[in-house]
């Protein structure tokens, strides 16, 4: 039958799509995310609201409450797959490099969605806000990206594992502590006030880290993904 | 013409021997029956086959007029029909068909998937969650997804599983009607399927 | 034959380091120490089972390549062996490091020494490694997907330990850290360096040897199994 193809723009943005409507349509890794930051933001409001930690300490807190929402609900695109028993199937059907960035933009939607709701109740629980709005945005979009962008071939390597929940964090965590040191040194400085020079170093660290984190995983991809 | 060659191929778990010696080749029109208990190694020996699984001796090549193809090419024109469900739930038969169909890089238009849900007796009801299928239409809608691809190469484990008389009635015609066009390989323990193939693997010996 | 003379020789040179290196004056001045000068001597162990350490993880790394390229089991054993061995210097490394702490610094652990941190996450990425390995029970895929791993370990471990300090310059620095000063001539003086080298040379030796050991036992607990068959 001839027909028009798609291309591999299309393909990829066909891989999110899917994931978007159904993750519409049964919510399990928004609500696991948004539950997860809402707990974990609730809890460091109880401990530690009413001490009125440091500006730095802030910093940290946030991206703490960012770092274990992402780790409970970002291997999701992989394990369902998985579960679903579609994955043996998506395999066939598809590049590695088309799944890989499918679900990397689906994860980066995921960590907005969370990010733009998780900041403004940041703000009003802790009584705190960034005195550089600029920074702290840059910061946190940089952040996501490099989040979602390593993790993803971490979730697919852990949906093929017996335990994955946990594994997910102790697989994600030595890979990700580059990227959370400087974004909370981002982060830190946007508190604090300070101005763009003294954040650009950690910012082209994360921009470096983003890059090779991405490209590494697309070299390594398929070996996970054929298995 | 795809052709399919495997030569002496063996596959060992650490100290655990699934299976050796295995060797034929298959041509496109031509099939095969992978036979054995359960647990001899069907399922092993396809992801072989299709190359989720390193063989520990032995090769497995597909080829298109003498030149040999990589696993992106022959994956495109590859179908494969598992027991396992294989679908998405949470969608409906139709957007599954058209997601499977976009991601493999075609456009298909809702004509050839009423088409195609057609032939495999599921006109109709291409508007329903996956979620809510019997596990019959759920096959039978697998053999859709594959059929979609217009495979030159389709590998299916356990034929009839699932099936009622109606469905297996379905499935063998739908074979019938591939047997020139695609290099067809079974792997199933049920007697009542060898027939659906010409050629025969034991396992299990 | 030849095999037992390379045995003799690890345990000459290790007596010899050992016995030299409580019998030799400490090689740090006592003028510029902070607490005992002889706790240095540590310096005499501690940074070979650091670098055995390092060693046994890049080692691990580029058999994992090998296997990725060649899906040869035998590259996926010599992965796992380097660094099952790699874990237990590295714990070594980490006890030491912390005597040596705990006497001069006095605290057991201190998170803005990146050599401290630099050891806690090589203590973490083998621990993460081996949670997968047990995590993944079909043999391709654990040595397919632990070798990705290490790779990509092996990456952020790159960006932690070279990168981060050079953006931080808050990370302070490991105080007698530079082998080898701007001139390029040995900080050392030269009977600390014969202990040192012959130290560094005997540990790794060492390694060598066990991890030589390790790959034919397990070699054979697997070829005993194949017996039967």
């Amino acid at each position: 039958m001839p027909r028009s193809s798609v291309g591999w723009v299309a393909k990829v943005i066909a891989v999110t799509r899917k994931d978007i409507v159904s993750e519409f349509r049964t919510r399990y890794a928004l609500n696991a995310i948004l539950m997860f930051a809402l707990v974990t933001l609730t809890v460091i409001s109880f401990a530690v609201g009413a001490l009125e930690p440091s500006k730095e300490i802030m910093a940290a807190l946030f991206w703490i409450i960012l770092f274990f929402a992402a780790m409970s609900g970002l291997a999701q695109v992989f394990i369902k797959e998985e579960e679903s028993g579609t994955a043996m199937i998506l395999k066939l059907s598809s590049e590695g490099t088309v799944i890989f960035f499918g679900k990397l933009f689906f994860n980066l939607i995921l960590l907005s969605i969370l990010a733009v709701l998780i900041i403004p109740l940041f703000i009003v629980l802790l009584k705190t806000s960034p005195a550089n709005w600029g920074i702290f945005l840059t910061g946190v979009i940089l952040g996501i990206i490099g989040l979602s962008g390593a993790t993803t071939i971490i979730a697919a390597i852990v949906s093929k594992a017996t335990v994955k929940g946990a594994l997910f964090t102790v697989l994600s965590f030595p890979v990700l502590m580059p990227l959370l040191v400087a974004v909370i040194e981002i982060t830190k400085v946007a508190f604090l006030g300070g101005g763009y020079k003294e954040v650009w170093p950690p910012m082209q660290l994360i921009i470096t880290y983003d890059v090779v984190m991405i490209t590494l995983s697309l070299l390594l991809f398929d070996f996970v993904w054929r298995q | 013409m795809i052709k399919l060659e495997v030569e002496n191929l063996a596959k060992w778990f650490g100290p655990r021997k699934v299976f050796e010696n295995i060797s034929f080749a298959l041509t496109q029109g031509e099939s095969i029956a992978i036979v054995g208990p359960n647990g001899s190694g069907k399922s092993t020996l396809l992801k072989l086959l299709i190359g989720f699984a390193f063989p520990t001796r032995g090769r497995v090549v597909f080829s298109d007029e003498g030149k040999k193809l990589d696993f992106d090419s022959y994956r495109r024109r590859l179908a494969l029909v598992s027991p396992y469900p294989a679908l998405y739930g949470s969608l409906t038969a139709r957007e599954n068909l058209d997601f499977f169909a976009r991601v493999n890089g075609d456009l298909v238009t809702n004509e050839e998937i009423d088409q195609v849900l057609a032939q495999v007796g599921l006109e109709g009801r291409g508007e329903d969650f996956v979620a809510a299928y019997s596990s019959g239409m759920l096959q039978r809608l697998k053999y859709a997804v594959a059929l979609l691809k217009d495979p030159s190469i389709l590998m299916i484990d356990e034929p009839t599983s699932n099936l009622d008389e109606a469905g297996k009635k379905i499935i063998s015609d739908l074979i019938e009607s591939r047997r020139t066009k695609s290099l067809i390989i079974i792997a199933t323990n049920e007697k009542e399927e060898y027939s659906l193939a010409e050629k025969l693997c034991r396992l299990g010996g | 034959m030849y095999y037992m003379w390379w045995k003799i020789l690890i345990f000459l040179a290790m007596s010899g380091v050992i016995i030299l290196a409580f019998a030799t004056p400490s090689p740090m001045d006592p003028a510029n120490s902070l607490g005992p000068a002889d706790a240095y001597r540590i310096f005499y162990f501690h940074v070979p089972q650091s670098w055995v350490a390092s060693l046994a993880f890049l080692i691990s790394m580029f058999f994992s390549i090998r296997f990725l390229q060649t899906k040869n089991m035998k590259f996926d054993l010599k992965a796992v062996t380097a660094n099952r061995l790699g874990l237990i210097f590295a714990i070594l490394a980490a006890i030491t490091g912390s005597i040596f702490a705990k006497t001069t610094w006095g605290e057991f652990w201190n998170w803005s020494e990146i050599r401290e941190v630099s050891i806690f996450i090589l203590l973490i990425i083998y621990g993460a490694y081996f949670a997968l390995r047990s995590a993944l029970p079909d043999p391709d895929n654990r040595a397919t997907l632990s070798a990705v791993l290490s790779i990509i370990f092996a990456v952020s471990a790159i960006f932690l330990i070279f990168i981060l300090p050079r953006v931080y310059p808050t990370f302070s620095q490991h105080p007698s850290d530079s082998v080898v000063d701007k001139t390029g001539k040995l900080t050392m003086g030269p009977m600390v360096s014969i202990i040192f080298f012959t130290s560094l040379a005997t540990f790794t030796a060492l390694f060598l040897w066990i991890y030589n050991l390790s790959l034919k036992v397990f070699k054979a607990a697997e070829e005993n199994l194949l017996e039967d068959i």
